[in-house]
């Protein structure tokens, strides 16, 4: 039950709703007492012949008013609890959403996408069930739970109610029993369904390797098998869950049969009239359902609490990207400076850079090439400060990065990263992304200088066309260059490309570099990539190897060291040619 | 932003239904004796829970009101209770086990049935079905299917053979009072069909803002790192909260009308009977006798009246889902585009075999799409024993040359001829087992490495498995496996190098004996020492054996007799290696440059030595 103290921060900034629905569902167990004991009276006025129409027009008037207030009070009590459950699921969802925009990039690293979703929804949907179904069992079961028992004892008979509860617990003890066996019985299940999906999974990304082996008939049979334990394990729940209802029948008979045995010897001797032994039946049916809760309400509070806390770890995380105190909160502009000594990823056992210290020039561009992993993408991901240096500084204008504040930094930077990410959104929305206050015609401009304003003609809706899974599917090249124009509407003094060409043709390629000369005369550039034509116009290039330097300069004085850019550029060339059409 | 239009769903197409119960139908068909005998325990265990009061009604009646209290009569009374009673609850447990076995069954039917249709549908269908959808029409659409058959239909079953039997019993009781309270059943039916129609459309809403919700923080959340350097963090939490608003106030829509309509309704309609019932049992007894025993007894059959009418509206919702699903699985299940099989017009007295494993291209052209051709008269022939090397800039058609060689489509024009025997004339079994084909990326399954160089061919033997590994090189690093050939491999073998994956892929190749070896070698960086573990491995598995290449090694490329030189679809050079050489072409230029590259040792070139990519 501790999860309901630890949900009690939220309890309280709703806690009108809570004392009012509360009130209404005690008054709704209020009202319900009443019908049995009408039922009661009447038995005994029809048989004193007792009853006239007048007294029975008053009984049924008192049902009928007992019956539409009942109908409000539930309708209302089910607005504010169930609805406060959903503002508590509204909030913590938006709270996690929050807390995921402030998070770096370490954090992701160390959570995959999949289970932050399911916090997300399974933690956050238990939570949720445990502030409707939860408080809603707990307090139900525990007002009409004791109000018809000490109803039944005050106004009928302590002794009855004593005999008729005694087989009421095995409801209580057994439900919580098979509870727990059901839940361990369920998770198996869960897995064996999990595991289904994981082959299904698998075999629909190695279609190409199972035709290839003719392995369709294995595989199907392999998938057989799996849903044959699917099977039994399913069944293996259906028969602890099947236990529930035939064994309340049981106990609920087995007490019914208790009250009128010994009922009939009260009535015999006196103590008890019929009308009485029939109100008193009523009322036993009342309890099934708080016993049954009592049950449940263990399982539920039970997930909740795991689920809780999952939530509450989540949100307390602290990110390692921070605002210094000392930080300035001005754009930053002027010459870079990398002078970093070392920098290794969190829990890495090896420096991804080493000794970098390079100086560049406000408005001219720089050019990073090297293989795959030789550290150009965590060069340019240091001055976002997606990771902060340690052994070292970066600084522009004068400033480390360091003293100014995170969003004043990436205001002076546009990033174009490797893999093209697009939103689910209108090719102009996704331009517009950086800038959503931008007119069309800055949208257009930007899509003109990346090269992809054509294209995006040629699409159905042109710039309101959707992308993603609802929309159109781009090629590579044409993702490349919505997310370039992306970065040049930003206008910002450095713009970053990370390997921003690889799927576009030489030819646009060279349409786009020649715009960015254009357009970005005095401002800084820096492109890491693979290609070489990409930097050759630029005023510095480093060739990176295992995160260090190798070679410096710009590209005619690199040709000439006949080094490895060297080499990279002449078998470029001849790349090249072959896409030219061979001819030599 | 059309963010506002969004939140409303597009309408449900609710086309052929009538023929998605019937498909249904059919799949239940099997397990007819199995629902026969949950039904038959079901009437009996709804017979004892109808009785019970009936029994307590003479009781009341026969005894209690007269005070006469005789042993035997009612020692039999309580006993028939009691022992209907348990009687009724064992019938109750079987006949949920016995529905839940039915409904898993079916279901089990189901997915093996769209799974294995999914694995003869060709490559084709693969391209343009989207992974994703693809994995949750076969998991997630039929797991609702199981809903509906679990929870959905036996509940409903049990609830009319219920409030029947309750209906029986009221009758026999009292035919008038019973026929009073028959007006319940339009009464009810009219409250589910009303809440079915006005919830069907909040919960659609309900549904599709839940899903706008999910995706929006997943894409959220993967592109996490672009929202954070475009500084728009506080616009997109924005945007999140108008969704997770509008979730929130249709969630509330949702509240209101299950307020109104589920069991507060149901409720009240259980006090209006009761009125009913008091007034009847009073206005009668101010002209004759009242049986006290069977106003208690219609008191309490009301009440068990109306739980499964609670659980049967709330498991409307439910029923609307899965019929969507059924659609979508049926018609993944209607899907005619199979993968490309033997033509039976070719079948003569014998089922052509692949013996020498000759490979000829005659004319071929080929197009994925039926508009660009990505393969454009393609002409070649690979005699017995010889390898063709297959170089050229990606998208120039190497690889659609593998595909169409290993059938995978089979829309091309032109001829391709296997020992001179068209390859449309092959079975599926002798092509499988005849062209051994190592794709690039060496996609390896859960399981041990055993498995994964034998797949399913249950008739190799360990032994071959594990000389297949040896002629591979593979036993180099297997040795130092702690469990060898029995170490499990995680997913996608991402606990092995990228050059040890690949020699498993060799292996599992080569343990089959292929006549033809199809070869698209990796490109991936390889550690130096897997590399040369892998050239020997080329060297011993080509030994003998007609190869095709898509070759990105120079070795291979030397060692070919012919190379091919492909560009946008068309070959644009051909020859071996010296000729190649001696015309001084394209091939002359990559030659010298990627030789020159190899004697300088650089971090570039020599480990993958790909001159193309």
């Amino acid at each position: 039950m501790r999860v309901f103290l630890d949900l009690m921060w939220f309890f309280k900034t709703r806690k009108r709703h809570y004392i009012f629905g509360i009130l209404m569902l005690v008054c709704v167990t209020l009202l319900s007492l009443v019908p049995p004991q009408i039922v009661g009276r009447l038995v005994n006025d029809i048989r004193n012949k007792s009853l006239t129409p007048h007294i029975l027009a008053v009984w049924l008037l008192i049902i009928g008013i007992i019956a539409f207030t009942m109908y409000v009070l539930r309708y209302f009590w089910r607005i504010l609890l169930f609805g406060s459950a959903v503002q508590l699921s509204t909030l913590l969802r938006r709270q996690l959403y929050d807390h995921f925009t402030r998070m770096s990039p370490k954090f992701y690293q160390e959570h995959r996408v999949g289970d932050l979703m399911a916090h997300a929804t399974n933690d956050i949907s238990a939570v949720e069930s445990t502030a409707m179904d939860g408080i809603l069992t707990l307090v139900d079961s525990l007002t009409s739970g004791t109000l018809v028992i000490a109803t039944m004892a005050l106004t009928i008979s302590w002794k009855l109610t004593l005999i008729a509860l005694l087989p009421m617990p095995i409801i209580a003890v057994t439900t919580q029993f098979y509870g727990t066996i059901l839940h361990r019985r369920f998770t198996k299940a869960q897995a064996a369904f999990s595991d289904t999906n994981d082959k299904v999974q698998e075999n629909i990304s190695g279609m190409r390797v199972i035709k290839a082996f003719g392995q369709e008939d294995a595989e199907e049979a392999a998938f057989a098998e799996l849903t044959e334990d699917v099977v039994a394990k399913n069944l293996a729940v259906a028969k602890i869950d099947a236990l529930f209802d035939p064994t309340i029948g049981i106990v609920v008979a087995l007490s019914y049969f208790l009250s009128f045995g010994a009922g009939a010897w009260f009535v015999a001797h006196g103590q008890l009239n019929l009308g009485q032994l029939t109100t008193f039946s009523i009322y036993l049916g009342q309890l099934i359902w708080p016993m049954l809760a009592f049950g449940w309400l263990f399982n539920i509070v039970e997930r909740g609490r795991a689920s809780n806390d999952r939530i509450r770890i989540l949100l307390g995380t602290k990110t390692d990207i921070v605002d210094r105190k000392d930080a300035v909160d001005a754009t930053p502009s002027g010459d870079i400076l990398y002078n970093v000594e070392e920098f290794r990823y969190p829990n890495a056992s090896e420096p991804t850079l080493r000794d970098i210290r390079v100086t560049l020039l406000r408005g001219s561009t720089l050019g990073i090439v090297g293989r795959t992993g030789s550290g150009k993408t965590t060069f340019l991901r240091l001055l976002l400060r997606e990771f902060d240096v340690e052994h070292g500084d970066i600084a522009i204008g004068g400033r480390s990065i360091y003293h100014t504040t995170l969003d004043s930094l990436r205001s002076a930077v546009a990033y174009v990263p490797q893999d093209h990410f697009l939103f689910s959104a209108t090719i102009a929305d996704n331009i517009a992304f950086a800038a959503p206050d931008k007119p069309l015609s800055a949208i257009q401009e930007a899509a003109r200088d990346a090269q992809i304003h054509e294209d995006i003609l040629r699409f159905p809706l042109g710039y309101a066309t959707l992308v993603g899974e609802r929309g159109v599917t781009l090629s590579g090249g044409q993702k490349q260059r919505i997310s370039i124009a992306r970065a040049l509407l930003m206008n910002a003094e450095i713009l970053i490309l990370d390997d921003a060409l690889s799927a576009v043709d030489a030819r646009t390629e060279s349409h786009i570099l020649e715009s960015l000369r254009r357009n970005r005369s005095h401002k800084t550039t820096i492109i890491a990539t693979h290609r070489l034509s990409a930097v050759e116009h630029a005023d510095l290039i480093l060739v990176l190897d295992e995160g260090a330097i190798v070679e410096r300069g710009s590209h005619q004085e690199l040709l000439q060291l006949h080094g490895v850019y060297q080499k990279m550029w002449d078998r470029q060339q001849l790349e090249s040619m072959v896409e030219e059409g061979g001819i030599a | 932003m059309s963010v506002e239009a969004d939140l409303l769903p597009p309408e449900e197409t609710t086309s052929f239904r009538g023929n998605v119960a019937l498909r249904l139908f059919a799949y239940a068909r099997p397990q007819k004796w199995t629902l026969l005998g949950a039904f038959i325990l079901l009437v009996i265990a709804t017979l004892g829970n109808v009785i019970g009061p009936i029994l307590i009604e003479r009781f009341i009646d026969n005894f209690l009101e007269l005070r006469r209290f005789p042993f035997q009569p009612i020692a039999t009374l309580a006993g028939t209770y009691l022992g209907l009673q348990i009687v009724s609850s064992i019938c109750q447990y079987h006949q949920l086990v016995r529905f839940q076995t039915a409904a898993l069954r079916i279901i089990r039917k189901i997915r093996q049935d769209v799974f294995g249709h999914v694995q003869h549908l060709g490559l084709a269908f693969f391209d343009k079905m989207p992974t994703g959808s693809l994995i949750s029409r076969i998991t997630n659409d039929t797991e609702a299917i199981l809903d509906l058959f679990v929870s959905v239909l036996s509940t409903f079953i049990q609830t009319i053979v219920q409030l029947t039997g309750i209906f029986v019993a009221m009758f026999y009781l009292d035919a008038h009072l019973a026929l009073y309270c028959l007006f319940l059943a339009p009464l009810i039916y009219g409250i589910i069909r009303l809440y079915r129609t006005l919830s069907a459309r909040i919960f659609h809403i309900t549904r599709h803002r839940l899903s706008l919700l999910n995706a929006k923080m997943n894409e959220s959340l993967q592109g996490m790192y672009i929202i954070q350097a475009m500084r728009q963090q506080q616009r997109l939490r924005g945007e999140f909260g108008h969704i997770n608003e509008a979730y929130r106030s249709s969630r509330m829509r949702n509240i209101r009308m299950n307020g109104l309509m589920l069991r507060p309704l149901v409720d009240l309609v259980y006090f209006l009977t009761l009125m009913t019932i008091i007034f009847f049992f009073g206005h009668a007894s101010f002209r004759t006798t009242v049986n006290i025993g069977v106003l208690y007894a219609f008191v309490n059959y009301l009440e068990q009246f109306f739980e499964p009418v609670n659980n049967m509206m709330q498991r409307m919702t439910l029923f609307q889902q899965a019929m969507v699903s059924s659609q979508r699985v049926f018609h993944l299940l209607d899907e005619t585009e199979y993968a490309p099989a033997a033509d039976p017009s070719y079948r003569g007295d014998m089922a052509p075999a692949v013996t020498e494993g000759r490979i000829e291209f005659r004319n071929v052209s080929f197009s994925y799409d039926q508009k660009t051709d990505v393969l454009k008269n393609i002409s070649f022939t690979a005699e017995p024993g010889q390898t063709v090397a297959l170089v050229g800039h990606t998208g120039s058609g190497k690889s659609s040359i593998v595909s169409l060689l290993m059938r995978f489509y089979d829309n091309y024009r032109g001829d391709i001829l296997i020992d001179g025997v068209p390859l449309s004339a092959f079975e599926d079994t002798e092509l499988r087992s005849k062209l051994g084909l190592v794709l690039q990326d060496p996609f390896l399954f859960v399981g041990d490495v055993t498995h994964n160089i034998r797949l399913g061919r249950h008739e190799l033997t360990d032994e071959q498995v594990e000389a297949a590994a040896r002629f591979v090189q593979a036993d180099r690093f297997l040795k130092k496996l702690p469990n060898g050939l029995k170490e499990p491999l995680g997913e996608r073998g991402s606990t092995l190098s990228a050059g040890e994956r690949q020699l498993l892929s060799f292996a599992r190749t080569m343990v089959g004996e292929p006549k033809i070896l199809i070869l698209d070698e990796a490109t991936a960086s390889i550690d130096t020492e897997t590399e040369e573990a892998i050239q020997e491995a080329l060297e011993n598995m080509r030994r003998g054996r007609t190869t095709i290449a898509i070759a990105h090694r120079l070795s291979t490329i030397q060692d070919a007799d012919l190379i091919l030189v492909l560009h946008r679809g068309e070959i644009v050079e051909r020859g071996t290696h010296q000729e190649l050489l001696s015309t001084g072409g394209l091939y002359y230029k990559m030659y010298m440059l990627q030789s020159g590259a190899a004697a300088l040792p650089s971090p570039v070139s020599t480990r993958t030595a790909d001159i193309f990519s």
